[in-house]
């Protein structure tokens, strides 16, 4: 058994592997920091949850406030308007973005020992960040989505100054990425798949084919994919269990193991770039980071479209009252299907829980069901368990919340 | 010979480091130093390396908190061996200033000179050689300024003036409703002060929010987000999104401002109605 130290995975995880004949034979996550936002959260006005919770992370705080502010609105059963929505999709959908081209290139052409352009990765991180802020007045860590709405109101100079973001950020990402053909890669979609191809990487990683969305949203639909089939996923059916040696907890759908996140958010939209190599690689590791970096384009032509279609007259805010009750709701994040859950007592938060992405695709196996990531690693070189573990994306510090 | 820097992270979100790849001229910053860890930007060492390593900048972001694992390593020992032989050290956030956030859950968790506004045992030997960058998360150029930093003037809780010197208040576009006590009558519009009812700290928050903006494009108030204190050793207080108040009189007075002051410009401000300040800024005439 040989313990690995995953570093640089928005914290740090442990991964007890053991090999047999350079295959791996069995593996065990385990995520050591907990840090009890759940457990501050009692006690406290449910308002507050909008400042705490981005907490639970500094690069998908976004996506935390906004399961929270969903959570609490569905408690008061209240529909925001056509703008409230756009204006929120296009702040999350800027995380998301800047999420992927930090994974891609900080993490994945690292690891790959691939060189990349430093500087307009960077234009590009920054950029997309500064649209985020002329909503949410600042990234990371906002709190300017609350129950009725959203604390900005963008004016037409401000609409007309993210639209020049996003089309500039487009611009950039064509350039490095190429285009999404799948018969004439280039640029630095080629530069990786080609060393995928030359390290043997090409058809590695693969887990269980079961994809799981929540979240609804203009871009995906909560649904989920079975033996290839589409079903609507219904949130009641989850189930946390506790693992032992980690703080994070595992998850399961009706008693079975999903991935969540871009992979299984483009499968379910039926994106062609990525269903061709499905059909070739099925879910290993190049599908799975081709999908995230796909999803880049398609998320930033949605930006653009909200911003040419938002009617900024419709008001920002509607004032809500929070009543007592009990609820969840789903949204997605960069990695996947982030799920609050709230209680609410007398106008006070009672109970709390959050449950991540990353859990999903983490899970370690239970009563015989082998879980995303073991699938995905057993069977595998074991010099490759490093780039197997980190195609999922991991966010430790969100898994231990 | 380039400084070198070490990033350490303790009980943290990550936020201080994402918040700090926003800087614009990052890449000045990255050749300026020698940077041997970092959590997310490109950097020499692994975190198995660090056992003997020294370093000119030791950063922390996050709480200490004892038993804290980094790694194979005791986190508090490790930060402690080096930052002995450190030139400086820069506490990077609210955590690793006061604790922050997570002391909610575990009091036991402090940042390096302060657990909350107490001075911690560390405070003698790491007091002379300290820069503190509060924040949830810190603002980018304040970071990029505490690296740069030699011999620049500190407040009580080891805050370069430079920055923390101002209020959030300074610089917010809503400054001409705060004086003649217009308030915002909800969230979601450009109009009014939200000192009086939404729970906006500014007034007593030591920041250059509106000063030095986020992302080079805004900051809380100017998007109608109230601020709530974030940069304080006190922070997150309770009900942030609400206003404090005595007998209809916000609890928490501008910084400095004698309550007897604030009454008789306020009662006087109040008697005149300034119609401009009532109307939507864009409204047709
Ligand atoms: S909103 Fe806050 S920072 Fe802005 S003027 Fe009012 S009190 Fe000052
Ligand atoms: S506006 Fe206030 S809460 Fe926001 S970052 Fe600045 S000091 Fe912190």
């Amino acid at each position: 058994m040989k313990i690995e130290l995953i570093e640089k995975i928005e914290g740090e995880a442990f991964l007890d592997v053991s090999c047999r004949q350079g295959k791996v034979r069995d593996a065990y996550v385990r995520f050591p920091h907990y840090r009890g936002i759940e457990k501050i959260l009692v006690g406290r006005d449910p308002l507050d949850a909008l400042v705490i919770n981005p907490r639970v992370c500094g690069i998908c705080g976004h996506a935390h406030l906004q399961a929270t502010v969903r959570t609490l609105e569905k408690l008061a059963g209240f529909e925001p308007n056509e703008k409230v929505k756009k204006i929120r999709e296009i702040t999350r959908f800027c995380e998301m973005v800047q999420n992927h081209i930090k994974w891609f290139y900080l993490v994945v052409f690292d690891r790959l020992g691939l060189t990349y352009d430093f500087r307009t990765v960077h234009v590009m991180i920054q950029k997309i960040n500064m649209l985020a802020a002329i909503f949410s007045g600042q990234w990371p860590h906002s709190s300017y989505a609350l129950p009725g709405g959203v604390t900005c109101d963008p004016s037409q100079l401000e609409i007309l100054q993210a639209k020049r973001l996003v089309q500039s950020v487009r611009e950039h990402f064509v350039l490095l990425v190429g285009a999404f053909d799948i018969k004439n890669l280039s640029k630095d979609l080629k530069r990786l798949y080609d060393r995928l191809e030359e390290r043997d990487l090409l058809y590695t990683g693969k887990s269980l084919d079961r994809f799981i969305t929540f979240g609804s949203d203009s871009y995906v639909q909560s649904s989920k994919i079975l033996h290839g089939k589409v079903r609507p996923a219904k949130l009641h059916n989850i189930r946390e269990f506790g693992q032992e040696k980690s703080h994070a907890k595992g998850v399961t759908y009706k008693g079975k193991f999903y991935e969540t996140g871009p992979l299984a958010r483009t499968m379910l939209r039926g994106d062609l770039f990525v269903k061709q190599l499905h059909r070739r690689y099925k879910d290993s590791i190049t599908t799975r980071i081709f999908a995230r970096i796909y999803e880049v384009g398609t998320l930033l032509k949605k930006i653009d479209e909200h911003l040419r279609t938002i009617d900024i007259s419709e008001p920002s805010y509607t004032p809500l009252e929070i009543p007592d009750g009990e609820t969840m709701s789903a949204i997605e994040a960069a990695r996947g299907s982030l799920i609050h859950k709230v209680c609410i007592e007398k106008g006070k938060i009672a109970e709390y829980v959050i449950i991540t992405p990353t859990q999903w695709n983490l899970s370690n196996a239970k009563n015989g069901e082998s879980s995303i990531i073991k699938k995905a690693l057993i069977g595998a070189q074991c010099e490759a368990t490093d780039i197997i573990f980190r195609s999922f994306d991991i966010c430790s510090v969100c898994t231990t919340h | 010979m380039r400084p070198k820097v070490i990033w350490l992270q303790g009980v943290t979100c990550n936020g201080n480091s994402h918040s700090f790849v926003n800087l614009p001229d990052i890449e000045d910053c990255l050749r300026r130093y020698d940077w041997l860890y970092h959590p997310v930007l490109p950097s020499s060492c692994t975190l198995d390396e660090l056992s003997d390593k020294e370093c000119d900048i030791l950063v922390l972001e996050g709480g200490l908190k004892p038993g804290w694992r980094k790694g194979e390593f005791d986190l508090e020992k490790l930060f402690l061996r080096l930052a002995k032989r450190a030139k400086k050290v820069v506490a990077v956030g609210s955590c690793a200033v006061y604790g922050g956030v997570f002391r909610e859950y575990d009091e036991n968790i402090t940042g390096v000179l302060f657990s909350g506004a107490q001075k911690t045992k560390h405070y003698k030997s790491l007091a002379q050689k300290t820069v503190n960058i509060p924040g949830c998360p810190a603002h980018p150029e304040w970071i990029a300024f505490a690296l740069d930093a030699e011999r620049v003037k500190l407040d009580t809780y080891n805050r370069p003036k430079e920055l923390y010197a101002y209020t959030v208040h300074s610089g917010c576009m809503r400054n001409e409703y705060f004086e003649w006590k217009v308030d915002a009558e909800q969230f979601g519009t450009k109009e009014g002060c939200l000192y009086y009812r939404q729970g906006c700290q500014g007034p007593f928050t030591h920041g250059s929010c509106n000063k030095i903006l986020w992302n080079e494009t805004a900051s809380k108030t100017r998007v109608g987000t109230p601020c709530f204190g974030c940069t304080e050793p006190d922070f997150p207080k309770r009900d942030l999104f609400a206003t404090k108040t005595y007998m209809g009189i916000p609890a928490t007075m501008p910084l400095g401002v004698p309550k007897r002051a604030y009454l008789t410009i306020t009662g006087i401000a109040k008697s005149f109605h300034i119609p401009r300040l009532h109307k939507r800024l864009f409204d047709e005439d």
